[in-house]
């Protein structure tokens, strides 16, 4: 008995996957498909941008959030602005006054909330901590202000009137 | 050394760069998703931008390759 010179590959003994072009693809019909992969990332990056844009066009149009007695001082309230998918939340600090953010955080876009005992919003991915009346960063790794919601009390009613990035 | 091996040094070299510019371009990507989930439009256009030129970068280089 003699042995095979070239012995068949385990890997191909277990999975006999043959194809007629497997042999074919030449190296510079390679590169094309890497190249026409950078395209259809270029075009993905392009997109991303365009829809980045065309979100914060939307400042959102004004209208009525909750009755100003449905929050009490130092208490805040859950809302979206200005479009369904846009996490904000809003903090009475005094009688007549009231302030609103987007809840995205600038860092890496995830959710803030209010910590009293600090008086501040606080990230909690990566610490970061913006000023709660101003929205302006205190510290940690976001690198600009939250946004702003504009917000006005009308006949008890407490209105969001546009957003400010 | 012969022309030929010479090509094909070269033609893998090509290879080779376009393999690094399309692994910066999925990075660029990935920039350009935070971009986006952070409403940060300065950084996402730029990021397109850089993305464009290494896509043209690369299809440029494929004129090296042997046909």
């Amino acid at each position: 008995m003699v042995d095979d010179p070239t012995p068949q590959p385990t890997w191909q003994r277990d999975f006999p996957y043959e194809s007629a072009a497997e042999d074919e693809v030449t190296r510079r019909e390679f590169a094309r498909y890497l190249v026409a992969g950078a395209g259809v990332m270029a075009i993905g990056n392009l997109g991303l941008a365009a829809w980045t844009q065309l979100r914060t066009i939307n400042t959102g149009e004004p209208r009525a959030l909750i009755p100003l007695a449905d929050v009490a001082v130092g208490d805040t309230y859950l809302f979206t602005y200005p479009s369904d998918n846009d996490p904000a939340i809003l903090l009475r600090l005094a009688d007549d006054d009231v302030v609103a953010f987007s809840q995205k955080c600038t860092h890496l876009g995830c959710v803030v909330y209010f910590e009293a005992d600090e008086d501040r919003w606080h990230c909690p991915c990566h610490e970061g901590n913006f000023d709660a009346r101003t929205g302006a960063v205190i510290s940690g790794p976001p690198p600009r202000p939250l946004g702003r919601i504009d917000v006005e009390i009308r006949d008890d009613t407490i209105w969001a009137l546009g957003y400010q990035p | 050394m012969r022309t030929s091996q010479r090509d094909t040094r070269a033609s893998s070299a090509v290879v080779v760069y376009v393999i690094i510019l399309v692994a910066f371009q999925v990075f660029l990507l990935t920039v350009a998703v935070e971009a986006f989930a952070t409403d940060d439009e300065p950084l996402a256009w730029a990021t397109a931008g850089i993305s464009i030129a290494l896509a043209a970068g690369s299809a440029a280089l494929l004129r090296y390759l042997r046909p």
